[in-house]
Parts: C-alpha cells; sequence; structure tokens
C-alpha cells in the first residue's frame, strides 16, 4: 500500500513538475503564433539581426515581420506612425536623436514595467554586462539634463546597433615609416600632416567634412576628448570658447592635410578614401570594420590596425547610433519586449556579433569566439570603457544647433571664414533657439 | 418660375463635380498648409495639439539670415540655369531643325539625360566631380592643367551645370516642335525678300516662337524653383549654404529642425514668389500681344 501511494506521489509529483517545468522552460509559450511587426533602419548591424531573427522564431514560436528603411526614411516613418492612436509596429530601432522627440512626446513605453514582470523578465539577463555609455546615451531619460543617467532618469530603448568611435590606421604604412599609433591629440595631428610628407599622393586621416550633419559630426569628435562641450551647466552655448575653437582648428588641419576634395566629404566619401588607400587613417565610427576586411569593398585589407580614439585632456569617444524600444501605441508590447530582450541578452548580443552586427555588452567584446573572428573587438570593448554619454545634447532643439554648426564650420573649411568668428555666430544663434525652447527659463 | 430656376442652376450643377474635385485636391491642402504655416508644430504633434503663433513664423524667417542666403542662391540658380539652358535649348532647336540623316536618333539621344531619375543624375555628377576620380579632374589632370575642388570652391556652379545638362534637352524639345510649326509661308516669303538665315531667325522665327517660349522658360523657372534632388545628392546644400535652395532648407526644416510650422510659411513664400513671376510673364505676354495687335491695327489703317 505504502509502496502504492509512494509511487502514485511520485508519479504525481513528476507529471508536476514536467509541467511546471514545462511552464518554466518556455516563457514564450503564452505569446506563441504571434506576429511582430518591427521596424528597422538598413544598417549593417540590422542586416546582421535579420541573419539571427529566424532563430528567435524558431525557440520561441513568435513570427517578426520586419519594415527595414533608410534611417532618414525610418524616422520619417516613424514619426507619422508613433502620432497615430493605434501603430503599425511592435519594436522600433530609432536613432540616438530621436530620443528626445519620441520620449518627450510620450510615443516609447518606459521599460519598468516589462522588467519589474516576472513572467516577461529574464534572470539571467544581466544589465550591468550592457555598456554603460551606450544605455545611457541611447536608452535613458529623464536624468541629468533631461537626456543623461541620473536619479530622476527612466529606461525607454536599449542599445542595439550601437557605435564609438576608433581610430583605424595602415600598419604596412606606419611599420614602413617606423611611426608610432599615435596616442595623444597633437600626436595624431602631427602625423596627419607628415603622413603626406612621407607618403606624397596620400591623405593623412580621413574624415568627414561636408556642409551640415558631417561637419558636425566630425568637430563634435574632437570637442569631447579635447575638453569642450556644446552648452554649460546652465544650458549656455560654450562651443566657442577655447577649446571649441581648438576642436575646429583640429578639424581644419585633419581636412587640409587631408586626401584631395576631403572638405566636401561625406561619410560614405571619408571611408571611401580609406577603403581605397587613399589615407594612412580614419577616425570615425566602430561600424566600418566589417567593411574594411570585406575585399569586395576594400583595398586594404588585413592592412589595417585599430586603436583607441586618441586623448585630449581626456579619453571621450563617440556615442551614437541605434537603440530598440517600444512605441506606445504598439499592438503586442510583451512580446515585443521578449524579442527585446532576447535580442539583446548574452546569448542575442554574441549571435548578432558573429553574424556582423555591433554588439552591446562588454562580455560580447571579450568573447573569445567573437575575438577569434574579429579580432578588433576586444579593442573596440576598451574604447567603450570611454564612451562619452554626453557626446552630443540630446534635446529636441539639438538638430537645428547641429545643422547651423554644420553648415557654418563647412564655411570654415572652404570659404576661410575665421574660426572664433564663425562658432562665435553659432553660439550667438544657439542662445536664441535655446531661448525660445525655454532653457532659460529658470535662469 | 421653377423651371427658370432650375435653368439658371444648370451650369452649377454641371461645374460641381469639377468644383468639388478642385475643393479636395487643391483647397484643402493649400489651406492645410497656410493655416500650418500659422502654428508652432512639430511632427510628433497632431495638427490640433499645435500652438498658434501667428504669423511668428513668417516673421521669424524675414529676419532669418540662412533663409535669406537660401533665397539668395534660389534666385541666382534659377536665373542662372533659365538663362543658359534657353540659349542653349533654342540653340540647339534651331541647329537640328532640318532634314538631315539620322535626325530622330540625334533628337532621341539629345533628351535622354531629362529622363532620367534625378537620383541618379545627381549621383552621376557627383562622381564626375570627385576630385580624384572623377573624369573631370581626371582629363584636367591628363591635359597638364590644374585641378578644379569642383563641389568645394565651385559648387554652385556645379550644379548649375549639371541642372543645364540635365534639362537644356526639355527647352530643346519644346522649341523644336514650336519651330516646326511655323507657319511656312512667313518663312518662305522672307527667302523671296533676300532674307539672310540670321535674319530669318531674328526677324521671324523668334518672335513667332516667343509665346511658346515664355511659356517653356515659366515652366522651367517653376521648376527651378523646386529642384531638390539633384541638389541633395550631389551637395547636401554645402559648402556652408551655397547651395542650399529653398525646397531643401524646407525639406531640412521640415525633417531634421521638425518645425513644421516654419517650414510651411516657408513654402507659403515661395509660391508667393512663383505667384508673382507667373503673373508678371502672363502680363507680359498679354501686353505684347495687346502691342501686336494694336500695331497690326495701324498697319492696317495705314494701308
Amino acid at each position: 500500500m505504502l509502496t502504492y501511494l509512494s509511487r502514485t506521489t511520485l508519479a504525481a509529483s513528476t507529471a508536476l513538475a514536467v509541467i511546471a517545468g514545462a511552464a518554466a522552460a518556455n516563457p514564450y509559450a503564452e505569446y506563441e503564433g504571434t506576429t511582430l511587426v518591427v521596424n528597422f533602419p538598413a544598417h549593417p548591424h540590422y542586416d546582421a539581426v535579420m541573419q539571427i531573427l529566424p532563430e528567435f522564431t524558431k525557440e520561441t514560436g513568435i513570427e517578426v515581420e520586419v519594415d527595414q528603411l533608410p534611417y532618414l526614411k525610418m524616422r520619417e516613418r516613424q514619426t507619422l506612425e508613433l502620432a497615430q492612436e493605434e501603430g503599425e509596429y511592435d519594436l522600433i530601432g530609432y536613432v540616438v536623436f530621436s530620443k528626445a522627440d519620441y520620449v518627450y512626446a510620450d510615443q516609447l513605453e518606459n521599460l519598468a514595467k516589462y522588467f519589474m514582470n516576472p513572467k516577461l523578465a529574464n534572470p539571467a539577463y544581466d544589465p550591468a554586462d550592457l555598456i554603460d555609455g551606450y544605455v545611457y546615451n541611447i536608452g535613458f531619460a529623464g536624468g541629468d539634463r533631461g537626456y543623461l543617467a541620473g536619479k530622476t532618469g527612466s529606461l525607454f530603448g536599449l542599445p542595439y546597433g550601437s557605435e564609438t568611435s576608433v581610430l583605424g590606421y595602415r600598419k604596412d604604412i606606419f611599420e614602413k615609416h617606423g611611426l608610432e599609433v599615435p596616442e595623444t591629440y597633437d600626436e595624431m595631428l602631427a602625423l596627419a600632416c607628415k603622413i603626406p610628407e612621407l607618403e606624397p599622393g596620400m591623405g593623412g586621416l580621413s574624415s568627414r567634412a561636408a556642409s551640415g550633419h558631417h561637419a558636425a559630426h566630425a568637430f563634435l569628435l574632437h570637442l569631447n576628448p579635447l575638453g569642450g562641450a556644446i552648452f554649460d551647466e546652465e544650458w549656455t552655448p560654450v562651443m566657442n570658447n577655447a577649446e571649441g575653437v581648438q576642436a575646429a582648428e583640429a578639424l581644419k588641419t585633419i581636412v587640409d592635410c587631408g586626401p584631395e576634395g576631403a572638405s566636401t566629404f561625406g561619410f560614405g566619401e571619408a571611408l571611401g578614401a580609406f577603403l581605397n588607400g587613399d589615407t594612412a587613417m580614419f577616425l570615425d565610427t566602430s561600424i566600418v570594420a566589417g567593411q574594411i576586411d570585406n575585399p569586395d569593398k576594400s583595398k586594404v585589407v588585413g592592412k589595417v590596425g585599430w586603436a583607441m580614439h586618441p586623448m585630449g585632456t581626456k579619453r571621450a569617444s563617440q556615442t551614437g547610433g541605434f537603440g530598440i524600444g517600444i512605441p506606445a501605441n504598439a499592438e503586442h508590447k510583451d512580446a515585443a519586449f521578449l524579442l527585446m530582450q532576447w535580442l539583446t541578452s548574452k546569448e542575442g548580443d554574441k549571435m548578432v556579433a558573429l553574424a556582423g552586427g555591433n554588439p552591446s555588452r562588454f562580455s560580447t567584446h571579450a568573447d573569445a569566439d567573437v575575438n577569434a573572428k574579429f579580432p578588433h573587438m576586444a579593442t573596440f570593448g576598451e574604447a567603450l570603457k570611454h564612451a562619452d554619454p554626453d557626446w552630443r545634447p540630446i534635446i529636441p532643439v539639438w538638430g537645428k544647433i547641429n545643422a547651423d554648426l554644420g553648415t557654418t564650420l563647412s564655411k570654415v573649411l572652404t570659404e576661410d571664414l575665421d574660426i572664433q568668428e564663425a562658432l562665435d555666430g553659432v553660439a550667438q544663434r544657439a542662445t536664441v533657439i535655446m531661448d525660445e525652447a525655454g532653457y532659460n527659463t529658470w535662469k | 418660375m421653377k423651371g427658370q430656376i432650375l435653368n439658371r442652376m444648370t451650369p452649377y450643377f454641371f461645374m460641381a463635380p469639377a468644383g468639388i474635385i478642385m475643393a479636395i485636391a487643391l483647397i484643402y491642402p493649400l489651406g492645410y498648409m497656410m493655416y500650418g504655416s500659422l502654428l508652432d508644430w512639430n511632427p510628433s504633434q497632431s495638427i490640433g495639439e499645435a500652438e498658434f503663433v501667428g504669423l511668428k513664423n513668417y516673421v521669424t524667417l524675414f529676419y532669418d539670415p540662412a533663409f535669406r542666403e537660401s533665397l539668395g542662391v534660389t534666385l541666382t540658380f534659377a536665373f542662372f540655369v533659365v538663362i543658359a539652358e534657353m540659349i542653349i535649348g533654342v540653340g540647339l532647336a534651331l541647329l537640328l531643325d532640318r532634314n538631315i540623316r539620322g535626325m530622330s536618333v540625334l533628337r532621341t539621344l539629345f533628351i535622354l539625360p531629362m529622363m532620367i531619375a534625378p537620383v541618379v543624375v545627381g549621383l552621376m555628377w557627383r562622381y564626375m566631380y570627385h576630385p580624384s576620380i572623377g573624369i573631370f579632374n581626371r582629363g584636367l589632370d591628363a591635359v597638364g592643367l590644374e585641378k578644379v575642388d569642383w563641389l568645394g570652391q565651385n559648387a554652385l556652379l556645379s550644379v548649375i551645370l549639371a541642372d543645364i545638362w540635365q534639362w537644356t534637352p526639355f527647352i530643346f524639345i519644346l522649341s523644336l516642335a514650336a519651330l516646326q510649326s511655323l507657319p511656312q509661308s512667313a518663312l518662305e516669303a522672307s527667302r523671296i525678300d533676300g532674307a539672310t538665315g540670321w535674319q530669318q531667325i531674328i526677324y521671324i522665327k523668334l518672335p513667332m516662337m516667343l509665346p511658346i517660349l515664355i511659356v517653356t522658360a515659366l515652366l522651367r523657372l517653376i521648376d527651378a524653383f523646386k529642384v531638390l534632388e539633384v541638389i541633395l545628392v550631389m551637395t547636401e546644400g554645402g559648402p556652408g549654404l551655397s547651395t542650399e535652395i529653398l525646397a531643401l532648407r524646407i525639406s531640412r526644416t521640415a525633417t531634421e529642425f521638425r518645425e513644421l510650422g516654419v517650414a510651411a510659411a516657408m513654402s507659403n513664400y515661395l509660391l508667393i514668389l512663383l505667384m508673382i513671376l507667373t503673373v508678371s510673364m502672363f502680363a507680359f505676354t498679354r501686353w505684347q500681344e495687346r502691342r501686336a495687335t494694336r500695331l497690326a491695327a495701324a498697319i492696317q489703317e495705314d494701308a
């Protein structure tokens, strides 16, 4: 009898354990068969994401339909979509400067309630492993200055396809002339102008410089490491102080010692010049590493080494790129969170890195398999420790100030406009814009 | 009585469908834009949420140096492209208005540029202007001349050249059609009177083509004010604001600066400018026609 009882209990408890085990093992069961519609940018990272999405569907039973658009088109589309009562998208990839607009208009879900939900949040997620600079730059809002980390802030998105700045250099050229990889700005600028003398016909460092966004981006690359900033603590524009002038001078030196026609280079031309072997250095986003080693696109395969963004008064590399968030008007928010969590989990991040994407975690940068396939990943991981989340102000009026900064700097580069005068003009116009936008209300 | 009213109303009934379509397709969007230009409106808001600011956008723009510079660039660009295209287009038409072998092939070849998508034209010229790999600089280098910084120091000129290349065929094809429809009797009479080729062109062909040429120039002018893609691809408005024509500034204001109200006000300024140009061109034609009629009447009286 006892045996019978114990057998029955054993069987029952085994059955229960199996059921409970099944439930625990498959938190996705409730969402099986759901189809998520997501909006991603056309970008090398998201091309890699496309390769791993079938794995997500296989694992979870959740289907994903992707609408991939060029990022400026994507932004326009999202602006329209997010303003609707019921949106088409369950998850969006957004460019970093959209964060301010979307959060301010209450169009992105605060992620707290998802991470608090035990049925949704995976305890093994390990948020501490996510790269700090990326998380605060792309996902956080409401903290210090409204767009940074801080006690009043919270999380609205997760970094995904984010990037930082690194220095690419031609190992062969450096070896040939016995040059040291530059550690500081002074060394880098000196080298940028020395290389055209050593290698006639070759530019020192290729940089973006075209009017508008490109020139502003290139200036920002130098501004923070050289100790400058766009605004001071009280939102007064200070890009025209001594450090700002120094950053613009650095940009001008780089362009003047750069390849032919450098003053009109957009990102494509700047990268193209480096891929074509026309310059010995390239200081820009880490996203290009894949292309540099692709023989279809590059004449410098195997000749490029990577180093950290040189130091000025401090190390401060770029933070930019994309994040993912759940629109407030999404239909399947919980399932969208599950996808978001899966993509940015340790496993998902490694998978996307191996497929050629830009990882969002420190552990992925240090991972042996990832480093075996992409040896530059360790340097990138080191650079990320210095990624500056306050690389540029992410406020709604930034677009306008950025455009003015970019067009004015372009005049400096092409029309020899005096740097101090040019930056004073930008600061003056920015003051008016900030005043109109209400940043002086409490002064 | 009832029949009379019905009779009087009939034309309005017939006009009603056209009127309704006009109202929906033209007046509604135009009104929407007019109203939008009076708002402080960003794309994340619906039009109802935007704050009404009256004429503030218009006043701000009026004093905005960037807008003024952009307006100046637009006027310079439009002026030079239309003049150059008219001269080359009409000149080509006068040259090719004859029966030579293979003329139809030649004509088709001439109009090819305007059939190419503007983005492709932009990319093509951007690469032709490329400082080191572009065909122009390589050509200059090959014959020992100094290279030119096309899209840097000479950006506006480069953009104008590309537009002339693309849109001269439009003037050419319309001028050719105008030439071929001229009454042969006048030309024959002038030949009998011993007019030379140049005299025929100056005193007969051009004056007779003038009404068509004016409409053609007007169409080109309107288009030149709105050109966007080619410049966007070639220079993105730079360096500085040197090639930032109004259409590009409007597009940037709406998408980059996210100021829909200001963009709408800018579009209205552009609309007003085009209206002034169109009305004055038509007034000029009307004045010319009247003058011609008066002259004809005077000649008849003299006779």
